[in-house]
C-alpha cells in the first residue's frame, strides 16, 4: 500500500486536520491539513494535490469556492466535500459543480478512507 | 340610536360579559361597574324634559297673559262707560246752566258713574292705586255736591257763583277719566304687543337651549366615542392593558368598555399563544443552525474516537489520554450548544428580572451565530460599559433580538454588515439597543405595516410575518417600544427601548399610558 497520493484537508475545525492527517498518512499518502482556506489555496498554487477534502462551511471562503478554484487550477484533482448536515441540495450543488463526492459530518476516518480509495481508483484510470 | 343597548338594559351589578369565568370578577371590570349609572337614555330623557318644561312654562304664561288681556279689555269697556257717563253728566250740566234744562239727568249719569266706579273698585285700585280711587270718588262726590248746590240755587247770579267751582271739579273729573281710559288702553296695547313678541323670544331661547343641550350631549358622546377609537388603535398596536373608567358615572359606553375588556383578555390570551408558537418556529429556524454547529464537536469526537479505536494497541498512553481529553472537551462543547437551545425553547411564564444587557445580547447572538456565519455576515457588537440592567424576561427578550437579527440577516447580501449598539436613552430610565444593517432597506409604503401580524415580504417557508409583531408585543408588555428607521438602499435600524430596573414598577405605568 504505497500510493503516495497528495491529499489536502481543509476544515476550520482544528481537530479535523489534526486527526485526519495521521489517519490518512497510515495509507502512505502525503497529507497536508489547513484550517484557513485562503492559505490552503495559496499552497495549492505552489503544489498540485491529487485529492482535496474540504469542509463546505467556513468563515472566509467556503467549500464550494474552494471546489471551484481547485478545479480551475487542476481539473483532474478529486474534491471531496464535507457537509455539515447532509442536505440533498447542498450535496447536489457540490456534485453539479464537479465535486467527486461528499461526506456528511460526523464521520469516522474509515468512512473518508473508502471515498478516498474510490477517488484513487478513479485517478489511476 | 343605540337600540340594542336600550333593548337590553342591564341591571346594575349583573355580570354582563358573556363570561365563562363565572364568579371571577376582573379588577378593571369592578371599577367600571361600581360607578353610578347615568345612562345615555337617561341623559336624553333629561334633555327633552328640560325642553318640554320650558315649553310648558311658556304655554302657561301665554294662557295667563291672554286671560289678563281679556280682563283688561272688559275693564277698558267699563272705563269707557265711566268716561261716557261723566261726559254725559257734564253735558247736562252745561245745558242746565245755559238753557236751564233739567239737572236730574246729570245727577242720574253721575249716579251711574259712581256705580261703575264702585263696581270696578278693586280693579281700579290695582291699576291706579288706593289713593287715586279715593281721589276719584272724592272728586265725584265733590262735583255731585256742587251740582246739588247749583240745583238748589234760586237765581242766575247764585248759579254763576258756583260755576267756576263746578267747572273745576267737572273738568278735573273728565280729564282724570280720560287719562284713566288712556292709561288702560296703553296697558292693553302693551300686553298685546308683549304677547305678540313673546313667541319670538320663546323660539330664540328654545333654539339656544336646543343647541346648548345637543352640543353638550354630542360632545359628551363624541368624546367617549373618540376615546374608544383610541382604544381600538391602541389594542391594534398590541397594547393589551385593560380599559379603566375615565368618568364618574356609568352608561351604555361602560357596557361597551366591559365588552372591550373581555375582548382584550381574549386577544391577550391568543397573543400569548401566538408568541409561543412563533417562538417554537424560531426554535425551528435555530435548530437548523444548531444542527450544523452540533455537527462540528460531534465530528471531532467521532474522528478522535475512530482514531483511538484503530490505533488503540499501538498508541502510547500519553497520546491515548490526549485523544480521550479531546473527546471529553468536544462532548462538553455539544452540551453547551444543546443547553442554549433548550434554554431558549423552554416554555415558561414571564419572569421579569433585572438583566445584564451584555449577557442578554451575547446570549441572543450565540443562538443566531450560525445563521449569521452561514450567510457570511459581519456582525459587530459595540456595547457601552456600565449600563444599568434592564427590566425584562430573558427568553422573551432573546426572542426579540433573535427576530431582529434574523430579519437583518434576511435583508442582507453576503458580506453585509450588522451592528449592534446600546446606549442610555435620552428618555430617562430607558436604554436603547440599536440593530443596524446596511441591507436593502424597507420601502416607505410598507414601513407602517411591518409590525402588523402576518405581514411579510418573504416567501412562504421563510417568513410568517409574525416576528416583528410578536417582538413589539413582548417589548410593549415590558413597558418599552420598538421603532424603525429605514432608507431604501442604505439600510435599516431597529431601536429597542427598554426600561431599566432603576424605574420601579414602570411596567404597569408605561402600559397604562
Ligand atoms: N432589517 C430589515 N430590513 C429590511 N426589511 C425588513 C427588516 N426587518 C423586517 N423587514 C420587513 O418586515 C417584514 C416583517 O418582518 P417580520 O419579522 O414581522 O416577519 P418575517 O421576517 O417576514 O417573518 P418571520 O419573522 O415570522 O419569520 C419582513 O417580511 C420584511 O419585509
Ligand atoms: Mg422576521
Amino acid at each position: 500500500m504505497n500510493r503516495n497520493l497528495r491529499i489536502m484537508v481543509i476544515d476550520d475545525e482544528n481537530i479535523v486536520g489534526k486527526r485526519l492527517k495521521p489517519a490518512l498518512e497510515k495509507d502512505g499518502d502525503i497529507v497536508e491539513a489547513f484550517t484557513d482556506a485562503r492559505k490552503a489555496l495559496e499552497r495549492f498554487s505552489e503544489q498540485q494535490f491529487d485529492i482535496v477534502v474540504s469542509d463546505i462551511r467556513m468563515d472566509d471562503i467556503d467549500g464550494l469556492e474552494v471546489l471551484e478554484q481547485v478545479l480551475a487550477r487542476s481539473e483532474k484533482t478529486k474534491v471531496i466535500i464535507i457537509t455539515g448536515y447532509a442536505t440533498v441540495e447542498v450535496a447536489q450543488e457540490a456534485l453539479v459543480k464537479g465535486a467527486f463526492d461528499f461526506i456528511a459530518k460526523p464521520f469516522k476516518p474509515n468512512d473518508l478512507r473508502s471515498i478516498i480509495d474510490k477517488a484513487a481508483k478513479e485517478l489511476d484510470k | 340610536m343605540n337600540m340594542t343597548v336600550q333593548d337590553n338594559p342591564m341591571p346594575p351589578g349583573s355580570p354582563n360579559t358573556p363570561s365563562r369565568e363565572l364568579g371571577k370578577e376582573y379588577l378593571e371590570d369592578i371599577a367600571l361597574k361600581s360607578r353610578p349609572v347615568i345612562s345615555i337614555r337617561f341623559r336624553l330623557f333629561l334633555a327633552f324634559l328640560v325642553i318640554f318644561a320650558f315649553s310648558m312654562i311658556v304655554a302657561l304664561w301665554s294662557i295667563y297673559a291672554l286671560s289678563g288681556i281679556q280682563a283688561k279689555i272688559l275693564f277698558l269697556e267699563a272705563a269707557g262707560d265711566y268716561l261716557a257717563e261723566i261726559q254725559q253728566a257734564r253735558r247736562f250740566e252745561k245745558n242746565f246752566l245755559l238753557y236751564g234744562t233739567n239737572l236730574e239727568d246729570s245727577m242720574q249719569h253721575l249716579q251711574t258713574a259712581e256705580e261703575i266706579l264702585q263696581k270696578n273698585k278693586n280693579t281700579i285700585e290695582k291699576i291706579l292705586g288706593r289713593n287715586s280711587i279715593r281721589g276719584m270718588s272724592l272728586q265725584l262726590s265733590n262735583y255731585h255736591k256742587v251740582l246739588e248746590k247749583v240745583g238748589e240755587a234760586g237765581d242766575t247770579d247764585e248759579r254763576n257763583r258756583y260755576e267756576p267751582e263746578l267747572r273745576e271739579y267737572g273738568g278735573q273729573l273728565v280729564s282724570d277719566a280720560t287719562n284713566f281710559v288712556e292709561k288702560e288702553r296703553e296697558a292693553v296695547e302693551g300686553a298685546l304687543s308683549l304677547s305678540r313678541r313673546v313667541p319670538f323670544y320663546f323660539l330664540g331661547i328654545l333654539m339656544v337651549l336646543i343647541i346648548v343641550i345637543t352640543s353638550f350631549l354630542v360632545k359628551n358622546i363624541l368624546s367617549t366615542l373618540n376615546r374608544f377609537l383610541e382604544y381600538t388603535n391602541r389594542i391594534g398596536e398590541g397594547d393589551f392593558s385593560p380599559i379603566l373608567p375615565k368618568r364618574k358615572y356609568r352608561d351604555e359606553f361602560s357596557q361597551l368598555g366591559l365588552a372591550f375588556n373581555h375582548m382584550i383578555r381574549e386577544l391577550d390570551k391568543r397573543h400569548k399563544i401566538l408568541i409561543e408558537s412563533h417562538k417554537l418556529r424560531a426554535v425551528g429556524t435555530l435548530v437548523a443552525g444548531v444542527a450544523h454547529e452540533l455537527n462540528n464537536p460531534l465530528n471531532n469526537t467521532m474522528l478522535t474516537a475512530g482514531l483511538l479505536e484503530e490505533d488503540f494497541g499501538r498508541l502510547p498512553d500519553e497520546e491515548k489520554l490526549d485523544l480521550v481529553r479531546d473527546i471529553i472537551k468536544e462532548t462538553d462543547r455539544s452540551k453547551v450548544i444543546v443547553r442554549h437551545l433548550l434554554d431558549f425553547a423552554r416554555a415558561s411564564e414571564y419572569k421579569i428580572v433585572a438583566m445584564d444587557l451584555e449577557k442578554l445580547l451575547e446570549g441572543s447572538i450565540r443562538l443566531v451565530h450560525n445563521r449569521v456565519k452561514l450567510a457570511k455576515i459581519d456582525l459587530q457588537i459595540k456595547l457601552t460599559p456600565d449600563l444599568p440592567p434592564v427590566h425584562g424576561d430573558e427568553q422573551a427578550l432573546q426572542q426579540v433580538f433573535i427576530n431582529l437579527i434574523l430579519n437583518a440577516v434576511d435583508a442582507l447580501p453576503p458580506k453585509g454588515k450588522i451592528a449592534i449598539t446600546d446606549s442610555k436613552s435620552s428618555q430617562g430610565g430607558f436604554i436603547e439597543i440599536k440593530i443596524t444593517d446596511n441591507g436593502a432597506g424597507i420601502p416607505e409604503h410598507i414601513l407602517p405595516r411591518i409590525f402588523d401580524p402576518f405581514f411579510t415580504t418573504k416567501v412562504k417557508e421563510k417568513g410568517t410575518g409574525l416576528g416583528l409583531s410578536v417582538s413589539q408585543g413582548i417589548v410593549r408588555r415590558l413597558g418599552g417600544n420598538i421603532t424603525v428607521e429605514s432608507r431604501v438602499g442604505m439600510g435599516t435600524t431597529f431601536t429597542v427601548l427598554l426600561p431599566t430596573t432603576e424605574v420601579p414598577s414602570s411596567v404597569s405605568a408605561a402600559a397604562d399610558s
